[in-house]
């Protein structure tokens, strides 16, 4: 039996927080989840190495998601990271330009999301990023 | 030395933490509040808690200089690069490098000098006017405004790109008078302040009806606002003067009892005293002296009308068994209610013949 996946998902709307709660869940993840960037950084500085991979929104309040990319860059860098947008093209290019390892835009497929999420922890076992 | 944050609210309290988790990332902040609230103060303390903080904390007011002297301050010029420019002269981006740039009114800000700011923050080199050099700058960039930005964009006189560059890091801080369990411990500091600073005057210390009524002003100018206020008072030592000197807000709460005869118009703590009002209404039934976070556990609208209802009724209750000689059916029908009911309600309540 393997161990489940651990993920952390942050998005400042609820109905999406607890879409993707239910969601990842089912697909056999472990989830925890946060409204903010903040709420997200503190979870990590508690316990970062329970997570494997970060689906972060990007406009949030406190600490936007390219902020908390920014910063998992540097402090956890075992994090895979999916950024998701909805505003338009300038916080995705800033989250790139933060080095997310992937920028999807809405509206997004669920399965399309799990799918990246699968393949990003896969070639965990060393593929230097693509 | 740099003013400390002060508050003992849940929303400073927040701001602090945040503080302390983001100053040494470096990523860029912008603060956002009314003007008065203290968005300098938020920027001197996240440079003081930053591993930056034996750097310069270098401040330009975007709103205080016309468009090319903002220019120039902010990358500086060549000797020539224009009439009266006798002799080169640094930018705050080269006095700020290694350090804090702190853009005050960032919303006040050209649209010309925008796209440049922009294209800065994106490259991290600037040159000088009047000098093809391109200089490297490493500055951590917090910036405030009290403008809505997000209206700013939509009015196009703020560029989207730059704010979404500048909005890593959002710290908002609310106005006064959503946080007045702040302004206690603002008195405290201040006074204690100016104290040292002028420690001849004699000023007097709010009492605790003053300090009731400095706590329900609205404080339009926020903490500066009060700060004047005290200032004021260990010069005047009056605080009778000083709520004279305040002005009124809030207009539309004015006009409340206009039956009352003592009820002058022009008071301006007709605010206040609608506001005493409400609290001492509602401290009957909740207590208020808790944090706001058990507070609002204790308050339900449900449990609150069934406390106001059974105090009424009690009184009802008591007052026309009274005037019957305690003929409990007699009350009953006056009540219009069971005998049954009467009888359940008088021990609920616990209402007896004297």
């Amino acid at each position: 039996m393997t161990n489940p996946k651990r993920l952390l998902i942050v998005d400042d709307n609820e109905d999406i927080l607890s879409t993707f709660y239910e969601f990842f869940n089912s697909m056999g993840y472990e989830v925890k989840t946060a409204g903010d960037g903040f709420v997200a950084l503190k979870l990590l500085r508690d316990e970062a190495l329970f997570f494997d991979c970060l689906i972060t929104d990007l406009v949030m309040p406190n600490i936007s998601g390219v902020g908390l990319i920014s910063i998992v860059k540097k402090e956890f860098t075992h994090l895979k990271i999916i950024a998701i947008t909805g505003y338009g093209d300038q916080p995705g290019a800033l989250a790139s330009e933060a080095k997310a390892d992937i920028v999807l835009f809405k509206p997004i497929d669920l399965f399309k999301i799990e799918d990246t999420v699968a393949s990003l922890l896969s070639d965990d076992n060393d593929n230097p990023k693509v | 030395m740099s003013t400390p944050l002060i508050g003992v609210s849940k929303s400073m309290l927040k701001i602090k933490e945040l503080i302390n988790h983001v100053a040494n990332t470096c990523l860029n902040v912008l603060i956002t509040g009314e003007t008065g609230v203290g968005k300098e103060v938020v920027a001197q303390s996240l440079y003081t808690e930053s591993n930056r903080s034996s750097q310069h904390f270098v401040k330009i007011n975007c709103a205080a200089l016309p468009e090319t002297l903002l220019e120039s301050e902010l990358y500086g010029y060549e000797k020539g690069a224009f009439t009266g420019a006798h002799k080169k002269r640094p930018g705050k981006f080269q006095t700020a490098d290694k350090g804090v740039l702190f853009l005050d009114e960032i919303g006040d800000m050209p649209l010309a000098l925008q796209s440049k700011m922009l294209h800065v923050l994106q490259s991290g080199q600037f040159s000088p006017l009047g000098s093809d050099q391109n200089f490297k700058t490493d500055v951590w960039v917090i910036a405030a405004t009290n403008h809505n930005l997000e209206e700013a964009i939509r009015a196009k006189t703020f560029r989207e790109d730059l704010f979404y560059r500048l909005n890593i890091i959002k710290i908002e801080i609310p106005p006064l008078r959503q946080r007045k369990e702040d302004i206690p411990s603002l008195i405290e500091y201040y006074f204690r302040l100016y104290k040292t600073q002028y420690p001849n005057n004699m000023g007097s210390k709010p009492d605790a009806e003053t300090l009731n009524r400095l706590c329900n002003y609205p404080w339009p100018g926020n903490v500066r606002q009060l700060q004047n206020c005290i200032k004021k008072q260990m010069v005047v030592n009056s605080w009778d003067k000083i709520f004279e000197e305040l002005p009124s807000e809030h207009p539309q709460n004015i006009p409340r009892d206009i039956s009352n005869p003592l009820n002058h118009e022009s008071s301006p703590f007709n605010y206040n005293e609608e506001t005493n009002d409400r609290m001492s209404i509602i401290s009957e039934f909740v207590d208020l002296s808790t944090s706001s976070e058990k507070l609002f556990e204790d308050i339900s609208l449900k449990k609150i009308k069934k406390l106001a209802s059974d105090r009424v009724e009690k009184e009802v209750i008591t007052f026309v068994l009274g005037r019957v000689g305690w003929n409990r059916s007699k009350a009953a029908k006056i009540l219009k209610i069971s005998y049954k009911t009467l009888l359940y309600k008088m021990s609920e309540f616990e209402v007896a013949p004297p």
